[in-house]
C-alpha cells in the first residue's frame, strides 16, 4: 500500500529553495562556463551565459525539477548565442608541469612548447561541436554520455565527434 | 578497426587485439601525445563563489523601485485613484479567509502558515485567516481532516458540532451530519462538545453520534486509516459507513430493505471500489449491485 508522503515545508527537491539552487549553481556553473567558452572562445560571453542561464532557471524554478535543472541550464546557455556569436580563438592554458620535469633537456622543453602551440592551433581549426566535445572530455573529464545529454544528441554521435576531433588534431599537428 | 575507434581508445574500450594493432600503427605516438597533453589543458579561470555572489546580488535581493515625480497631474490623479482602489481591495481581500476544499474521491495536503500540516479527506473543507494567523491559530473545518500541529500557542479547530483545542500534537477530526469524532494520536486534545469539555489523551477517541457520546481507543503514534487509503469503523451505524463510501469512491448509494442503523465494525479500501463493497456487504450480510456510478444495497432475503 502506498503511504502518502507528507508535504514538507523545507522541500529539498524544489529548485526555488535557495539552498538547492545554490548547490546547483556551485556544481554546474563552471561546466556551463567552460562549455560556452569551448564553443565560442569568448570569456566574457561565457560568464554572461552562466548568469543568464541561472536567471532563467530561477525564474522557472517551479517548473524545473532538480534532476532536469542541469540539462536545462546547458540548453538555455547554448540557445543564448546560437547563430549570434561567431567563434573566436579558443585559447587554452596548460597546467604547469615544469616542476616535476626539471631534468628535461632544453630541447625537450622547447619541443613540448611547440607541440602545445600546434595543439592550440589545431583546436581552433576544429568545428565548434568537435572542439566542445573534445575539451569537455579532456579538461572537464565529462563522460561521453554526459556530453551527449548536454548537447542533446546520442552517445554514438559524441563518439563520432570525438573520433573525428582526434583524427583531425593528429593530421593538423603532424602536418598532413 | 571498429567505428570511432579513436573515441573508444580514449575511453579504454578497445579490445586487447585492437589495442595491440592500434599501438603498432604509425600514428599511435601522435595520438598518445595529444591525449596526454590535452589532459593538462585548463579553461580560463572561473570563480564559482564570486559568480554566485554576483548572481545573488543581481537577482535575489529585493528590488528597490525608484518612482520619479511625474509632472502630468492628470495621470497622477488617475494613478492615485487606482492606488486607493487597489489598497482598499487588498485590505478587503486579506481580511477574507483562506479556504481549501476537496471533492468526492479526493484528498489533499495543506500547510498552514506555522508549518502545521493538515491532510484533508474527501468532501471536506478548511478555512483560516492567514493575516491573523500569528494572533490566533484557528481553523474551521467541515468534514474530516488529520492535523499535525507545530509546537506553539493554542491551536483550535472549530466545527459545527464541537470545538477542538490543542497545543501541538497529531489528531484527526471528523464532523459529518450528526457525527462528530476526534481521535488523538499524540499529545493531548481538549474537545468541547455541547458546552462540555472533555480531555482526549493520545490513544483514545471521542465519538458523538446524534448526541450520544462514546469513547473508544485508537493506536498511539499511528495515523487515521484514511491516510493509508482505507476507511475504518468501530460500531458505527451503517448509514455513516455508506456515506463515507459515497465520499471516497464518488459512487451514489441506494438502499432497499436494509437496517441502516445496524452497527458496522470494519475497514474498506478507498482505492478499490469493488473490494470496498465486499468489505461492507459481507459482514453486514447484505447484497449489492454495482451499475456504473450507482450501487444498490439490498437485504439478502429480499428480491
Amino acid at each position: 500500500m502506498k503511504k502518502p508522503t507528507p508535504v514538507k515545508s523545507t522541500n529539498m527537491d524544489n529548485v526555488c529553495e535557495e539552498k538547492v539552487f545554490s548547490s546547483l549553481f556551485e556544481t554546474n556553473s563552471k561546466t556551463v562556463f567552460n562549455y560556452i567558452y569551448y564553443k565560442f572562445g569568448n570569456e566574457e560571453k561565457a560568464y554572461d551565459a552562466v548568469q543568464e542561464a541561472f536567471v532563467k532557471l530561477w525564474e522557472n524554478c517551479t517548473k524545473v525539477t532538480p534532476d532536469k535543472a542541469k540539462s536545462y541550464v546547458y540548453t538555455v546557455a547554448n540557445n543564448l548565442y546560437l547563430n549570434v556569436l561567431k567563434a573566436e580563438k579558443v585559447r587554452m592554458k596548460y597546467a604547469d608541469t615544469s616542476n616535476d620535469r626539471t631534468n628535461e633537456s632544453p630541447e625537450f622543453i622547447l619541443e613540448e612548447q611547440e607541440f602545445k602551440e600546434k595543439l592550440d592551433k589545431a583546436l581552433n581549426s576544429l568545428p565548434e561541436n568537435q572542439r566542445t566535445t573534445f575539451l569537455l572530455n579532456r579538461i572537464d573529464g565529462k563522460k561521453y554520455a554526459e556530453i551527449a545529454e548536454m548537447e542533446g544528441v546520442s552517445v554514438k554521435a559524441i563518439e563520432k565527434r570525438m573520433h573525428l576531433a582526434l583524427k583531425s588534431l593528429r593530421e593538423h599537428i603532424d602536418g598532413i | 578497426m571498429q567505428e570511432n575507434y579513436l573515441a573508444k581508445w580514449l575511453n579504454n574500450e578497445l579490445s586487447g587485439k585492437e589495442l595491440e594493432d592500434f599501438k603498432k600503427s604509425a600514428e599511435y605516438t601522435s595520438y598518445q601525445k595529444i591525449a596526454e597533453v590535452s589532459k593538462t589543458m585548463e579553461a580560463p579561470e572561473f570563480n564559482i563563489e564570486r559568480a554566485l555572489t554576483n548572481f545573488k546580488t543581481n537577482n535575489l535581493d529585493k528590488e528597490v523601485k525608484v518612482v520619479q515625480l511625474n509632472p502630468m497631474r492628470k495621470l497622477m490623479r488617475i494613478a492615485a485613484a487606482i492606488a486607493v482602489i487597489a489598497v482598499g481591495s487588498y485590505i478587503y481581500l486579506s481580511s477574507l479567509n483562506e479556504s481549501i476544499a476537496t471533492q468526492y474521491a479526493e484528498n489533499t495536503q495543506v500547510i498552514l502558515p506555522d508549518n502545521s500540516e493538515v491532510a484533508l479527506n474527501a468532501d471536506s473543507k478548511i478555512s483560516y485567516n492567514e493575516k491573523k494567523w500569528d494572533e490566533k491559530r484557528s481553523v474551521s473545518l467541515e468534514g474530516e481532516a488529520f492535523f499535525k500541529v507545530a509546537k506553539g500557542e493554542r491551536f483550535t479547530v472549530a466545527t459545527e458540532d464541537g470545538l477542538v483545542a490543542v497545543l501541538g500534537t497529531q489528531f484527526n477530526v471528523e464532523n459529518r451530519k450528526g457525527y462528530f469524532e476526534v481521535s488523538c494520536y499524540e499529545g493531548l486534545v481538549s474537545v468541547t462538545y455541547k458546552g462540555k469539555e472533555t480531555k482526549v489523551p493520545a490513544g483514545s477517541s471521542f465519538m458523538a453520534i446524534n448526541g450520544k457520546i462514546t469513547n473508544t481507543e485508537v493506536q498511539k503514534n499511528a495515523q487515521p486509516s484514511w491516510i493509508n487509503k482505507e476507511s475504518s469503523f468501530k460500531s458505527t451505524p451503517l448509514h455513516y459507513v455508506l456515506a463515507e463510501f459515497e465520499r471516497q469512491h464518488n459512487i451514489r448509494v441506494e438502499t432497499r430493505n436494509i437496517d441502516k442503523n445496524k452497527l458496522f465494525t470494519g475497514t474498506f479500501s478507498n482505492t478499490d471500489a469493488k473490494l470496498a463493497l465486499e468489505s461492507i456487504s459481507v459482514p453486514s450480510q447484505i447484497k449489492f449491485k454495482l451499475e456504473g456510478n450507482k450501487v444498490l444495497f439490498y437485504a439478502e432475503d429480499a428480491k
